[in-house]
Formats: C-alpha cells, structure tokens, sequence
C-alpha cells in the first residue's frame, strides 16, 4: 500500500522530481566521468606502450641516480659504438639506436607549429621495423639528408601534403626539408600530441647534432635466447653508469608514468565531481524539505486514517529512493559522455590522444551508486524524519505541523560545526600531520563542515542580510521590490539553504582567486625585487633553448650582460636537490640574490657553488666549506661553497656555473631561459631590434621585456582560475538550478496570495519583477556570504603557503564583482520559469482556492 | 498588421454591438451576460443571459444558493473572469475591450475588494495592505482620506501590526480599508462576513453601510446570508444563472420570503 502511494506520489509531482532526478544525475555523471575517463586513457596508453614494446627484449640507457623521469630528468645519451658491440653478443638479433632530440616546424608562414606543451620531437629512423612501432600512412620513409617524415595528425591539422617543402628548427639552426610521408605511433595518426620529424638514420645525428652519441638502443634477441643470459651479457660490455634492463621493465615504467600524470587528472576531477555531487545534495535536502512541508495535509490526513509514522517515513524514502536510482543509472552511463567531452576538449587544446576506447569498471558503477544513493538519503532521512512526526490533527489544523530547530540551537550547532571546520581546515595547512594525504583530509574536511556549519549558520543572519541587500532594490523598483525583499526574508532557512548551494562554488572560486592574486602580486614583486635584467628569452612549449640562442645574445654588442639558465637534478647525502648552471661572470648583473655571505668568485674559477641560507644552514654549511654533490647521472663532484644568499624567490637555491655544468653532463643542453641586460646608453628599442635580429634564426625564442614578461605570466595565472571556475560550472549550475526550483516552489505555496495580489491590482509585469528580484537578493546573499568564506580560506591557504611562492595576500575585488554581475543575471534567467509561473497564474483559482 | 486591423475591426464591431450607454447611471453591470463551462452533454450555463445594473452611491446584496451563479457573476464583473457572450461594463468601460494589463489597472484603480477569508497580504503590516493598490501604482493617495478611511474602520492602533497578529474581524475590517482607500467606482465583496463570528460580522456590515451612506460608495456583496443581506439597499436574486427576484430595501422578513417563493 505504502509502495502504491509512492508511486501515485512520484507521478503526481512529476517536474520536481524530474528536477532531483537532474540534479542527482549531473554529479553522478561527474563522478563517473572522471573514473571512466582515468581507467580509459590508463588502459588505451598501457595497450599502446606494450604493443610497440612487444617486440624489444632489451633496452640499454643511461642510469639516472637519486631521481626518475617523473621529476623531468632527462637521461644522458650513451655512445653510438656501443650500438655495434651490442649487435656482436651472441643472441642479440638486432640493435637499433634510437635518438631524439629537439625539432621545431615551421608552417609555411614560417611561424613555430605550437603543441600546446608536447614535446617537438626530432627522431632517428630507419623505416618500419619490429623495434620502433612508427607506421607509415602515406608516402615513404625517408632517405638521404634532405627529407623527413611527419607525423600525420600535425600534418592533418596544418595542412601539409607529401611533397611539401617544410623549414625545421634544430638546434644548429633552420634547415629545408622535403616531406616524404605521413607516419604515427601503431595504429594511431601521431605521437600522443608531440609533433615529430623523423630522419633517415643515416644522417640524423649530422642533422640533430648528436655527434656519435645515440639515446638508447632497443634490442631483439634471435629466436631460442635466453633473455637473462644476454641481458648479462649486454652488461659486460657497458661502460660504467650505463645499464641494460628489459623492454618489460621500460613499458612498465612509461606505464606508470602515464598512470601517474592520468591519477592527477582523474583526482583533480574526482574533486570537482565531489563538489558538485555535495551541492547536489544541499538542493535536494531544500527541496524535499519545502514539499514535505506543502504535503504536511496530505501526510496528516494519512497518519489520522491510520498510517503509523514508520509508514509515511517509509512512503517518502521509497519516492527518493526510486527518483535516486533511476538519476544514478542515467548518471553512470551520462559518465561514458562526459568522459568523451572531457578527451573532445583535451585533443581541441592539441593534445593529440589516441582513440581512446571507453571502459567502465565495476569500481566506478559502484562509487556512483554511492554517491546517487547516499546523496539522497543523506538528503531526505532528516525531512522524512520530520515528516513522520506530524501529529494527526494537523490534517485539520495544519499550524499544528511541525516545529522547526529552535534559531539558538541552530545557532549553536552550526557554530560548533563551523568552528571544528575552521579549526581541522587551519591544521591541514599548517600544520599538514602526515604530509600530502593528511593536507587532503584535514584541509578537505575542514571545508565541507565548515560548508555546514555556515549554512547552519547564515539562516540566523539570512533575515537581516537579505533585508539590507533588498533595500536598495526596494528604493529602486517600489511595490514589487518591496515583495522580493520581503518574501527573500520571510522565510531565512529556505533562503539560507538554497544560498548555500551557491555559497560553496562562489567559495570555492573566491578562494582561487585570492590565491591566484596574491601569487601574481607576489610574483611581480618577486620580479621587481630579484631581476635586474631587461630582457626575459623562454620557449613557450617549455621544451628549453638551444645554447646557442645565449651565445648569439652573448656577441650582441648593445647587451652587457646574457646568461643562460640550465638545470640539472641532484642528491646531497641523499636529498634530491634542483642545481642551475649559470654565466657567473653575468648573473649578478641579472639577477639579485642578496648574498649576504661570501660572494660569486667561487663560481668564475670553476666548482664554486651559491647556496642559498636556509639550504645551507639545514647543512651547516659556511663560505669555503665543501659539499659533495651526486648528479643525476651518477657523478659526483665536490664543490666549495662561494657564496650563501638570502632570497631564492627566483626558485634556485644552489647555483653552479656553466663551466661545471658541461664538465659533469653529456646530456645536449637546454636553456629553461636566458637573461640579458641592456649596456648603459642603449636605447631599448634599438636594444629590442638587435635581440631580435641575432635570435632569427630560431622562431621559437620569445623575447620579452619586464612588463610582457609580467603580463604572460599573470595570464597563465588567471588561466587557473579560468580552469577552476569551468571545473566548478556544473556545481554553480546546479545551484541556480536550485533557485528557480526553490522559487517555482515558492510560488506555488504563495498561490492564493498571488491570486490576491493580481485581484487588487499587480500587473503581471509587475509580478515578475517581484520574483526576479527575489532570485537576485537570494543570489546575491550566496555570493556575499560565499565570498566571506572563499576569501578567508584563500587569505588562509595563500598565508600557508612558504614565502617564497606568496609573500602577502592580495584580495581579488576585480573578481569579486565580476562573479557578482555574473550572479545577478544568472538569477535572472534562474527567474523566468518561476516568474512565468508565478505571472501566468489563473487568479480565479488562486482566490477561491481553499 | 493583419493582426492590429483585426483588432480595430473587432474595436469597432464590439462598439456597434454594444448596447446603447445605460439611461439610468449605473456604476457597473452585465447585459445578456452568459457563462458556459465545459462542453456537449457536460455543458453547464454558470450565467444564462444575465442583465443586471447597480446603481452608484447602493448598497446591493447578489443572492442565491450555491451554484445559482452568484460568485460567477461577481468574478466577471469584477474583471477576474471573462464571460462567453454578453457585456460587463464598470464606470464608462466596457471590460471585454481590455488587455490583461489595462484589466489589471482598472482592478487596481476603480474596483475594491474584500474576499470571505484570505484578504490579506501576510508579510506586509495592516496599513501597507490598506495602500497597496495604491503603492502598485506608484502613487502615495489622499493622505486626508485614507486617514479618515482608518479612523473609520478603527484600526489606527493596529497598523504597524501583521496580519497573523490580528484576529479575523480585524483583518476583514483592514480589507475593507483596503478596498476603500482608492475611492474605487464600486466594491466587490464575496461573503465578506462568512469566516466570522456575529459581533465582528455585524461590525463590517456596518461599516460597509456607513461607507455607502457617508461617503456614498457603490457596493455590491455576495452572499447567502438573509441578516446579512438585510444591510443591503437592494437584493438580486440568482437561480440557475438567472434573475429571479429583486428586493429594494429588503429586510430579513421579506428576504426570506422570497427565498422561500422560490423554493428554499
């Protein structure tokens, strides 16, 4: 019977529940998508990195000592004749060396071909054959040293044609090229979103400018070997610091690499899709809350006609359940959509992802249960609680209904809660017990209570506020704006409540955007403080100069000063360390580390090392004292401490010069940038023209002065909170889906006082004004107090953070009032369905409704 | 432009159909007014050829048992409801000529109202609902009026108050202040007495007698109640969708005479 009543229930109020539905289906997709999308592109990468492995037994490569290629080391190359010893051991059927270095096309404008952050690969190969994977689409491999294959994807979207002439960028200068053929990794058209030129490997390391050195070198074995017996083999041969480890183990390791990089991507998500499942859940409480309270009669009737109250607790579980349920099964399979727009927008962004098959696992069917199902109970058990304890005479009286949470204990609950909130979500950050994971947890759940807590306790002050921001509306728009301040404060919880659900996105972005702001603000004092340079040269793929974009800028005679910056990993007893190699002639013209001890001659005689104060203190370490370093190629040098400076603001604590740096790597040399200074006199303009001309030769060199180099750089930040901000578009949507809900309700509890107001004289202009600008006083309480939580935590978070990535907390006003423009007209479109409602209304049967 | 030559057409048809403008003044009323609900075998005639007139500065009572028409035919005269054929005109205005807006304005401006239950506006206090069809329009009304109209129904102690804190016979006493304060052409009232006890329902019957003698305002009230009639100048009575009797200076006797005539 009560399962009967249910489903008359369910379909009686078939648009709000259509609407729970919506809600529950929004943040259950979210979620799936997420995991769908991780587990997708982990197994389409894990198939695809076996598969061109399958056929390589042994891989021979340089050792790397103390870090990974997850931290950005790159191994050092190892020699060319190593390729022939190797083919010599007994079992070895075929040795290829492989090499790959930069390589920057130019499209037929002559203008860089971008990646998007890829790399620009340029590869040696010697045609299809069982050890590189590399298949030809169209055309041929290339033969003799004028042509080269590309990829196809690049070619695809440039527009290239085999037979195309195409000028690449080496490291050694631009160079002519015919195309040849279109290639890609197996069966996919490119090379995961590097763009790639492939070279006859007669001629590559001539045209990569790799002498006699190869990267690695793949090995099959003829049919029968022993694998182990070659493998020590191989090892006999190798030079020191050089190892020979199985095509297996490197699959595995570019798995996990690829895992890793997918596991941050998918956590990030996950968060967002957590987010917006919580949100959900604000509005589905309000909602059930509100038409518990409009069904108060019918549920009384029904307790007076002799249903017990477990029954009517039941009746209205079994609605949510179902509404829930059919939400979650629609939601996991809108995951497998929301996975395909989230790789559609990815490869728009250029990053070239294979066909990437969608799997859905058992884990993620159920963790989207959880969430619908959980999202829901969570939701309803307290309404439907409620709801069982209405007395059977409020069938006749409903005033006798229910009894909300008195305003004190509501008060004191949410302020208990908002208090241990704030208190977990401080400990999380600074004090961060158990490192990443307790930072999570304590800084992740400090804020949901905190959520809580304040919504708890906004209720209290939602009369008060929502009156002071109806005020000026009321000035402005007379009768009606008197109706929409009026009913906003009328009833604080459901405003507070549906606030809420806006409250955490505008919270959540209020937070980004201190951090975001104090770290641009941070950063420009950084750069006013610390370089005295005036001219900044990157590469925007953040694939490192070539050397000689420094030793060009170094012979132009209107610069004084130009050095390069080039890093390296290190450990010193056993902590990984970051190293820059610098000109230690130039850099204290460049930069200004505020040495306080000692000084730079250390470093322009040669193993002299800067360290900066605290780096040296953990150390005990004084001017003159020595400090063995491991390179992350295993070498190890002893060098003298020269110089201990105090601001390391720039990121390097340890600086070498270049001298040490090439006496220790073999690797080929990139610059991460290359600072350089005007000579006393120079027009800066006739500065720029000579820049320029001594760097034409490579296009992809950015020169930027100060100001540009500031203005990018806050770009880049404001692009994160760009990021952050889409990432929380379907929380923020649901929220106002959440208004016009709550008011569409609203105004069918208001029907006969519509009616009244229609009979004595409201227009329906008018009518709909009232409602809009009630969505625009609820709105904008969510904002207000939204961004009084976001602001603090961000202040908080951006204080926590150490004071070299953010020295002071910059409040994001520009921000703020953006968000808030952007909420007032959010609310007025949320407006228009409650308001045509609300307008549309029969007055006849609003007034002789009983 | 088809659209608006339509409308001229219907403009002038509905002019020369119209009947000629009343020789006797009238505040308001229904000429050959029919209202039909529903369709074929469930046809129902709320209203079967109505004429009725009232006259400015009375007091009329529309009677009738439930179904007679009664409400049917307040609701179209009011503007709330639009009849099937037939003509409804208040002051000068025909109302079927009207846009929902202009419907909206002349409610606003020319008509009062007081409903049997649910008069009042609950989040706004006692002297905001008196104005509000005054501060609808924007406008502030007559300051000397609307005071005298309080002083009236005796409720200058009660104007800062809430509907839900005051007691039935005081919210309908605000009603009538309400509908009194924009010196409407006429007042519509639905059984304005219905929800009330004796004393308080004979307190609003009396001010809304003193409201047509002193200030000689054109009420017509619906209900079903001989007592309350019997503060009427007149008494129609509907049967049926029709006239079916007219009282002048009806008394409970005579009242419940004619109910009893016609069959109750």
């Amino acid at each position: 019977m009560i399962g009967t009543l249910a489903r008359k229930s369910l379909r009686a109020r078939l648009g709000r529940n259509i609407f729970i539905g919506l809600a529950i289906m929004l943040g259950v997709s979210f979620v799936a998508g997420s995991f769908v999308l991780a587990d997708s592109m982990k197994a389409t990468f894990n198939d695809l990195f076996t598969e061109l492995s399958e056929n390589t037994d042994l891989v021979v490569r340089a050792e790397l000592a103390g870090v990974d290629e997850m931290d950005g080391a790159v191994r050092d190359p190892i020699d060319r004749s190593l390729v022939d010893e190797v083919s010599a051991i007994d079992g070895v059927d075929l040795a290829e060396g492989s090499l790959g270095r930069f390589a920057q096309m130019l499209d037929p404008e002559g203008e860089p071909i971008g990646t998007g952050g890829a790399p620009q690969l340029g590869i040696s190969w010697s045609g299809e054959g069982p050890l590189n994977g590399v298949t030809i689409k169209e055309g041929r491999a290339p033969d003799g040293p004028d042509e080269v294959a590309i990829d196809k994807a690049t070619a695809d979207r440039v527009g290239f044609d085999v037979g195309d002439e195409m000028t690449i960028v080496l490291d050694s200068g631009q160079r002519d090229f015919t195309i040849v053929g279109f290639v890609g990794l197996g069966d996919t058209d490119g090379f995961a979103g590097a763009t790639t030129s492939l070279f006859d490997s007669e001629y590559a390391a001539e045209i990569l400018g790799a002498g006699d050195q190869v990267d690695t070198i793949e090995i099959a074995l003829t049919e029968g070997a022993d694998i182990d017996t070659v493998q020590a083999a191989v090892a006999d041969v190798l030079p020191p610091r050089v190892e020979v480890v199985t095509g297996e183990q490197v699959a595995e390791e570019t798995s996990d690499q690829i895992n890793q990089i997918v596991d941050l991507i998918g956590t990030g998500l996950l968060i967002f899709a957590f987010v917006t499942a919580f949100v959900s859940a604000f509005i589905i409480n309000n909602i059930f809350g509100i038409t518990i309270g409009q069904r108060l009669r019918e549920l009384a009737l029904l307790r007076s006609i002799g249903a017990n109250s477990s029954q009517v607790r039941r009746m209205i579980v079994i609605e949510a359940v179902v509404v829930s349920l059919t939400a979650t099964i629609v939601g996991i399979l809108g995951g497998l959509v929301v996975a395909r727009g989230i790789i559609a927008i990815f490869n728009q962004a250029g990053a070239g992802f294979p066909d990437v098959s969608l799997t859905m696992q058992v884990r993620t069917i159920v963790v989207a249960l959880i969430v619908g199902l959980g999202v829901t109970l969570a939701s309803v058990l307290v309404p439907a609680r409620r709801a069982a304890k209405i007395p059977p005479v409020a069938a006749m009286r409903p005033e006798l209904g229910f009894t909300a949470l008195s305003a004190s204990r509501r008060l004191v609950g949410g302020a208990v809660v908002t208090g241990i909130g704030i208190a977990m979500f401080l400990v999380g950050l600074f004090v961060q017990p158990g490192g990443g994971a307790g930072l999570a947890f304590f800084a992740g759940g400090g804020a949901l209570l905190t959520f809580l807590g304040v919504t708890s306790l906004s209720s209290t002050v939602a009369h008060p506020v929502s009156r002071a921001i109806g005020a000026p509306i009321e000035k402005l728009f007379g009768q009606p704006g008197k109706f929409a301040r009026d009913n906003a404060s009328r009833s604080p919880r459901r405003t507070a409540r549906t606030a809420s659900a806006l409250m955490i996105g505008v919270a959540l972005i209020s937070a980004g955007a201190v951090f975001a702001s104090s770290l641009r603000d941070t950063f420009g004092r950084v750069l006013d403080r610390a370089v005295t340079a005036d001219y900044i040269v990157t590469d925007p793929s953040f694939q490192g100069l070539p050397p000689a974009v420094a030793e060009n800028l170094g012979a132009v005679p209107e610069l004084e000063a130009v050095s390069p910056f080039r890093s390296i990993f290190g450990t010193i007893a056993g902590d990984q360390v970051g190293v820059t190699a610098v000109d230690p002639a130039s850099f204290p013209d460049l930069i200004n580390l505020d040495v306080t001890d000692g000084g730079y001659d250390g470093l322009v005689d040669g193993d002299g090392v800067m360290v900066f104060r605290d780096a040296a203190d953990d150390r005990s370490l004084d001017v003159g004292d020595e400090v063995v370093v491991t390179y992350q190629n295993g070498i190890e040098s002893a060098l003298v401490v020269s110089g201990i400076f105090d601001d390391n603001s720039l990121g390097g604590s340890w600086y070498i010069s270049i001298d040490e740096f090439e006496a220790v790597s073999d690797q080929t040399p990139r610059d991460q940038f290359v600072l350089a200074r005007l000579a006393d006199g120079v027009d800066p303009e006739q500065g720029r023209v000579a820049v320029e001309a001594a760097l034409a030769e490579y296009p992809q060199a950015e020169v930027q002065d100060n100001a540009e180099f500031r203005a990018e750089q806050e770009g880049q930040i404001n692009q994160l909170l760009v990021i952050i901000t889409t990432l929380l578009s379907m929380a923020i949507l649901i929220s106002f889906l959440g208004i016009a809900i709550t008011l569409a309700l609203s105004v069918f509890e208001r029907t006969r006082e519509i009616g009244l107001l229609r009979a004595v004289g409201m227009t329906k202009r008018q009518l709909r004004r009232a409602v809009r600008w009630e969505a625009v006083i609820v709105a904008v309480f969510g904002v207000v107090v939204g961004a009084v939580v976001g602001l603090s935590m961000g202040a908080a978070l951006a204080v926590a953070v150490p004071n070299s990535v953010i020295d002071g907390v910059t409040m994001p006003w520009a921000n703020l009032v953006f968000v808030l423009v952007l909420a007032v007209i959010a609310a007025v479109v949320a407006a228009l369905y409650p308001a045509y409602k609300a307008s549309n209304m029969n007055v006849l049967d609003a007034i002789s409704n009983e | 432009m088809a659209g608006t030559n339509g409308r001229v057409r219907l403009d002038a048809m509905s002019e020369m159909m119209a009947p000629p403008p009343p020789t006797v003044a009238a505040a308001a009323g229904v000429i050959d007014a029919r209202k039909t609900y529903g369709v074929g075998d469930a046809t129902v005639n709320a209203l079967d050829g109505v004429d009725v007139r009232f006259e400015p500065g009375k007091f009329t009572a529309i009677m009738g048992p439930s179904g007679s028409g009664k409400s049917t035919l307040l609701h179209c005269l009011a503007g709330l409801d639009s009849l099937s054929s037939g003509a409804v005109f208040i002051g000068e205005t025909y109302l079927a000529d009207l846009s929902d807006k202009e419907l909206t304005e002349l409610r606003r401006s020319q008509v009062g109202f007081v409903f049997q239950s649910f008069n009042l506006i609950p989040t706004l206090t006692a002297r905001e609902n008196i104005v509000l069809p005054l501060a609808l329009g924007g406008q502030e009304g007559d300051a000397v009026w609307i005071d005298r109209v309080i002083d009236t129904v005796g409720l200058r102690d009660r104007l800062s108050h809430r509907p839900s804190e005051l007691s039935g016979g005081q919210q309908q006493r605000v009603a009538v202040a309400r509908a009194l304060a924009t010196r409407p052409t006429i007042i519509f009232a639905d059984e304005p007495t219905g929800n009330l006890d004796s004393n308080s329902g004979t307190e609003i019957l009396q001010f809304m007698r003193d409201a047509v003698d002193e200030f000689g305002q054109t009420i017509v009230m619906v209900t079903h109640d001989p007592y309350a009639a019997s503060y009427a100048d007149r008494a129609v009575f509907l049967a049926d969708g029709n006239v079916v009797g007219d009282l002048a200076s009806p008394t409970r006797d005579t009242i419940m005479d004619q109910m009893a005539a016609l069959g109750h």
